[in-house]
């Protein structure tokens, strides 16, 4: 039988796996109110998303593999979003675009699911009101980063060595007071420990 | 034309302005229009309709006209027939939270022709909030109806398909009456289901309260989980 442990072969395959996937999104925009506007911007010429190879809008779940749910979500609407959500295929990724779709953001009423988090598994949250494209580009970078420190291929996670993490996709954030770079650790969620 | 002469100006950078009213001269509201202001339909309508109307009020030069609930649509039909106002522009309810007449329906009427605003009320009882439709009259009324109905309960009858227009249909309450709490009642609408064939989430905070979503790809077991042999 073929051996899926953490060896040459598959974390190659793992490197090269990943990087396709992290280049290659296909978002579903999940558009519900005015975030899809700004999404619309983050997709067209000035902002330019095709620099990560994320250009091809699917409105199609089956075709997708990174849902943004962008706007405010009601109690009606969320039946529908997890529809699609199951629909796609995995792996997936999804982003709650803007604060509404974080936590509800200003319209704490009877009506709007107060976050998407309670019924999507969300992997980035974008705040802002809507939020500037620039920022949906660094969700969708932080995206890049998370599949690129995934296992894909490899299956000895549980008994091997821990993997060191993939080299950053841009250049760490550097703190105020000087050259020494922020904490990994403030910048994104470690692996689980393995 | 000279050879390096430009052209006059295009015809389209004509500008057309919507003709306004003038302002009607009330020293109380300056603001006032004379669109709103419409004695001799309110005249009309006490001729013709009589103790039907129950009440006149003109504020910052507006008509509203109040009258019997179980007349609306006569009034409406003579004021669409007779008067020319042939548009309702909005209908609508009003929860006033009072012991009587606590429920108010309004409506907004246009004449295209004249110019004219008037606005229409009647008043129902809390214990039986039934107002006859008006979508016999206008068939625009018919889906504000319905979202009057899906938020105050009011209930029109002769309506064609009174459904409710923006909440779920087993939802039970009727979420803009003034007793209902802003946030919603807990339970009464469900999230879908945390995964796929599971049930419907009833807690509106499921992830506050640690019930998370699971990825939809099997996550890396834990430490002292047992791993099958490849």
């Amino acid at each position: 039988m073929l051996d899926l442990r953490e060896g040459f072969l598959t974390t190659r395959l793992d490197v090269l796996l990943n990087w396709a996937r992290s280049n290659s999104l296909m978002p579903m925009p999940m558009g519900l109110a005015c975030c899809a506007i700004e999404m619309m911007a983050f997709a067209g010429p000035k902002y330019d998303v095709a620099r990560f190879g994320s250009e091809a809008m699917r409105f199609s779940p089956r075709q997708a593999d990174l849902m943004i749910v962008a706007g405010w979500c009601t109690y009606k609407m969320a039946h529908a979003i997890r529809r699609v959500w199951d629909q796609m295929p995995d792996p997936k990724w999804c982003i709650a675009m803007g604060a509404c779709a974080s936590t509800g953001g200003m319209h704490r009423c009877y009506g709007v699911v107060q976050g998407v988090d309670n019924f999507l598994p969300v992997d980035v949250y974008i705040p802002g009101c809507p939020p500037r494209p620039e920022a949906v580009l660094h969700a969708l970078m932080d995206i890049q980063e998370k599949i690129r420190n995934e296992y894909s291929v490899a299956l000895d996670y549980a008994k091997g060595e821990p993997r060191p993490p993939a080299p950053p996709v841009r250049p760490h954030v550097l703190s105020p007071e000087g050259d020494e770079p922020v904490a990994r650790e403030v910048l994104h969620r470690p692996l689980k420990s393995i | 034309m000279a050879e390096n002469e430009r052209p006059k100006t295009h015809e389209a950078l004509k500008f057309y302005f919507t003709p306004v009213d003038p302002p009607r001269g009330d020293e109380l509201n300056p603001h006032a229009k004379a669109t709103t202001y419409v004695p001799e339909v309110v005249e009309a309508l006490k001729e013709r309709f009589g103790d039907v109307i129950e009440e006149v009020e003109l504020y910052a030069g507006e008509h509203t006209v109040r009258v019997r609930a179980d007349k609306i649509v006569e009034v409406c039909r003579f004021l669409k027939e007779e008067q020319g106002f042939n548009y309702l522009a909005d209908l609508g309810g009003i929860d006033r939270f009072t012991d009587e007449g606590r429920f108010e329906v309004f409506y907004n009427l246009v004449s295209i022709e004249r110019r004219k605003r008037i606005r229409l009320k009647v008043r129902v009882e809390e214990d039986n909030p039934v107002v006859p439709s008006v979508t016999s009259v206008y068939r625009a009324a018919n889906w504000n109806e319905r979202e009057c109905y899906d938020m105050f309960g009011i209930r029109f009858e002769g309506h064609p398909d009174l459904r409710r227009m923006y909440m779920p249909e087993d939802f039970e309450y009727h979420p803009l009456r003034k007793e209902f709490p802003l946030l919603g009642i807990p339970g009464s609408l469900p999230l879908p289901p945390q995964t796929p064939g599971g049930p419907l989430t009833y807690d509106p905070f499921a992830r506050a309260h640690g019930h998370v979503p699971p990825p939809g790809f099997e996550e890396p077991p834990a430490e002292d989980e047992e791993v099958s042999e490849h």
